[in-house]
């Protein structure tokens, strides 16, 4: 009688506990994207081939010829620093998504040409970051061999920012406070500029001066050779995006949801233009206007001098996070809902013509080569669309 | 902006209200989420009274519940329209225990979701967050929050607040926990009394310490309420007899005294249905425990009653 008693007893308590373990999960963080998952683009080397971050946390390299998958290598998952999908660890997914844990890759991998690779051998690498806190350099033709690796031991924090390549020195931003400058053909570290809080926006480099945003709600111009502060300019927030540089002016967006034009010798705000949400995504500039998305759904297009709008902003109807690319003089863009649109550069009040619908929460940064456009998709797939002829092709990064 | 009914009704606002109050609140997150429990839990404290109020009187009709069981386990549909009948005399409703309860759940779930979407522990979670902005101009300077709050990283989960929630979840867990005769359900109460707390310990060490501290918060308002509305409840032994004595010794103790009770009443069951026979009077009703029940529930005298006339 008590043996039949307890086991009904037992029964009722499974059921409730996972009942309650079930509820707990699905109602909790694991939907929210607790898990970094990573939003890397695609970078085309000259060589024929792509390369993309997967969703799986590795270096894929896709042959354009045959669009098949070349060779891919995983980034290397730290020590775990936390029970689950708390930790801010590189590791993702172990706990809540029930997938394989994998290291998130945000930026774009970066190729390089004419680096020694073995000995006096110089070809090309490719070089990317990852949430684990490294960087990798490949060698390009065979992803699987590794020329270097920062830090050759030990992880940094996670490395949210894609890396810069400019006179042999590659740069980027981490969340331990720091900007990092690397000789691009061994990795050795050439300086570290330590600023007020971490760094997720890609560091850009022009007339010898490094430009990041970082959270201590500043945008930074470092000196590229020493890495010390030339100037530094207050906004309202944190600073995610990355900023585009023109004609000697940088424009940047910041979550305190303005976008800012300045002087990039003497830090002088030039103009400011607020919108209804974050700048996320990096603008770009084509016959003199800025094409700014806005997490408001929104692109809007300012006079790069003045930063008055030379129209009204077009409505996309869902939110612009990955940055968009210029075809033909046409603006592409992708939106969160799943929309691959174009806007008109000639005429700046026409509305948005959709190309395709896509994948849905795109954010990582469109490229483009030719009339084709690359989309690394949520889904761990590599979409390209030909804007002239329509044609589409789905490549799979699953390997 | 591409949000659903769920986001809209209940996310929505408390996520913009989260972050306009830790505007005020030196952009200290962890104060924030407390003030922010501690105004969620008082706007639902009528709720909250009512739940209690409906569970106390329900614990109180336990004794009485059990004997209709035994007076009338076999028959069924005697046994439901006795209980019914009970419950309406009492003004007690079962799903008063319930429904108040119901109502909760959702804003609970939305609080917690709020906490997490406005951590914003992954780069996924930040740009997510953007989604549940209003037009109108928020403070988000403090965007992404500053989790560090005492030394903690809410961010991150933390064994130590982890324990604490499991401790202050078995102290209100333990204060609610009827005492009863019934074997099997004092079994399943202490299974409860235990679980609850290793279970959610488990979470907050799973996830980020902010809902740890949301949850330590929410306990210990819960205990405050419950002391006020049902005094310590079933940590009445440990704490007025004396922590030494053993969870058997209270129980024996319990039994003698339920015992006891039980004779006093049948003593007084047999003198009143003696005295009626010696008058001639018989109403027919000398075995029903709702004219001649014991304890606490003289005529005129009972609790229950005396309670929801209050409230």
């Amino acid at each position: 009688m008590n043996l039949k008693r307890n086991r009904k007893l037992l029964i009722k308590l499974s059921v409730a506990i996972s009942f309650l373990l079930i509820a707990a999960i699905l109602l909790t963080g694991c939907v929210s994207g607790m898990a970094p998952i990573g939003w890397s683009g695609v970078s085309i080397g000259n060589n024929g081939m792509a390369y993309a971050g997967s969703k799986e946390g590795k270096l894929v390299a896709i042959n354009l010829t045959n669009n098949a998958v070349q060779f891919s290598d995983a980034l290397k998952i730290p020590p775990a620093t936390g029970l689950s999908c708390a930790s801010s660890s590189g590791s993702s997914g172990s706990a809540c998504g029930g997938a394989a844990p994998a290291v998130a890759i945000y930026g774009d991998p970066a190729f390089v040409t004419d680096v020694p690779i073995i000995g006096n051998t110089v070809g090309n690498i490719v070089v990317v970051a990852g949430y684990n806190g490294v960087v990798i350099a490949y060698d390009a033709s065979n992803p699987r061999t590794i020329v270097w690796q920062y830090p050759i031991n030990g992880y940094l924090k996670p490395i949210i920012s894609g890396v810069t390549v400019s006179d042999r020195t590659l740069y980027f931003g981490c969340t331990d406070k720091n900007v990092y400058a690397l000789d691009v053909t061994r990795g050795i570290e050439k300086w570290r500029s330590t600023l007020g809080d971490q760094i997720w926006s890609t560091p850009v480099v022009d007339n010898n001066l490094v430009f990041v945003g970082s959270f201590d709600k500043n945008i930074y111009a470092l000196d590229a050779g020493s890495g010390n502060k030339v100037w530094s300019f207050p906004t309202g927030a944190n600073t995610v995006s990355t900023p585009l540089l023109a004609d000697g002016v940088v424009y940047v967006g910041s979550l305190d949801r303005n976008l800012y034009a300045i002087d990039e010798k003497t830090g002088q705000k030039k103009w400011s233009y607020p919108a209804g949400n974050w700048f996320w995504a990096k603008p770009v500039i084509v016959n003199g206007v800025i094409f700014a998305p806005n997490l408001d759904g929104k692109v809007y297009k300012l006079d790069i001098n003045t930063g008055k709008p030379v129209a009204d902003p077009s409505d996309l109807g869902g939110q612009v996070s990955s940055w968009p690319v210029v075809i033909n003089n046409q603006v592409i863009v992708a939106t969160q809902n799943g929309k691959l649109l174009s806007l008109d550069t000639a005429n700046f009040s026409a509305g948005p013509n959709l190309i395709s619908s896509i994948v849905q929460n795109v954010s990582a940064p469109l490229a483009a080569v030719g009339s084709i456009v690359y989309i690394n998709g949520p889904d761990n797939n590599l979409y390209t669309y030909n804007i002239s002829n329509g044609a589409k092709t789905t490549i799979s990064l699953k390997q | 902006m591409n949000l659903g009914p769920w986001d809209i009704a209940m996310l929505q606002w408390m996520i913009n209200l989260l972050i306009a109050l830790s505007h005020f609140l030196f952009n200290n997150f962890g104060l924030t989420i407390i003030i922010f429990t501690l105004i969620i839990r008082f706007v639902l404290l009528p709720l909250t009274l009512r739940q209690l109020r409906a569970t106390k009187a329900m614990t109180t009709l336990q004794p009485k519940l059990m004997e209709l069981q035994k007076k009338y386990g076999k028959d069924k549909q005697k046994l439901a329209q006795e209980q019914m009948a009970l419950y309406k005399e009492s003004g007690v409703s079962p799903a008063g225990c319930a429904i108040p309860m119901v109502i909760q759940f959702p804003i609970w779930i939305a609080l917690y979701q709020a906490i997490i979407l406005v951590l914003a522990v992954s780069p996924e979670a930040l740009l997510n967050l953007s989604r549940y902005f209003y037009s109108w101009a928020l403070p988000l300077a403090s965007l992404p929050m500053n989790n560090n709050f005492l030394g903690l990283n809410l961010a991150e989960g933390n064994a130590a607040l982890a324990v604490v929630v499991g401790i202050t979840m078995w102290v209100q867990q333990k204060m609610v926990t009827p005492t009863t005769q019934d074997p099997r359900t004092a079994q399943q109460s202490q299974m409860m009394l235990w679980m609850m707390p290793i279970i959610f310990t488990f979470f907050s060490l799973s996830f980020p310490s902010g809902l740890a501290l949301y949850w330590v918060v929410s306990n210990i308002f819960s205990i405050v309420v419950q002391y006020f509305v049902t005094g310590w409840g079933g940590l009445n032994f440990s704490f007025r007899r004396g922590s030494k004595e053993s969870g058997s010794d209270r129980d024996r103790k319990l039994k003698k005294r339920l015992a006891v009770e039980e004779a006093a009443r049948k003593e007084i069951a047999n003198k009143s249905s003696d005295d009626a026979e010696k008058e001639g009077i018989d109403d027919g009703k000398s075995g029903d425990i709702r004219e001649n029940s014991g304890g606490s529930d003289q005529k005129g005298s009972n609790p229950i009653k005396r309670w929801f006339g209050r409230g």
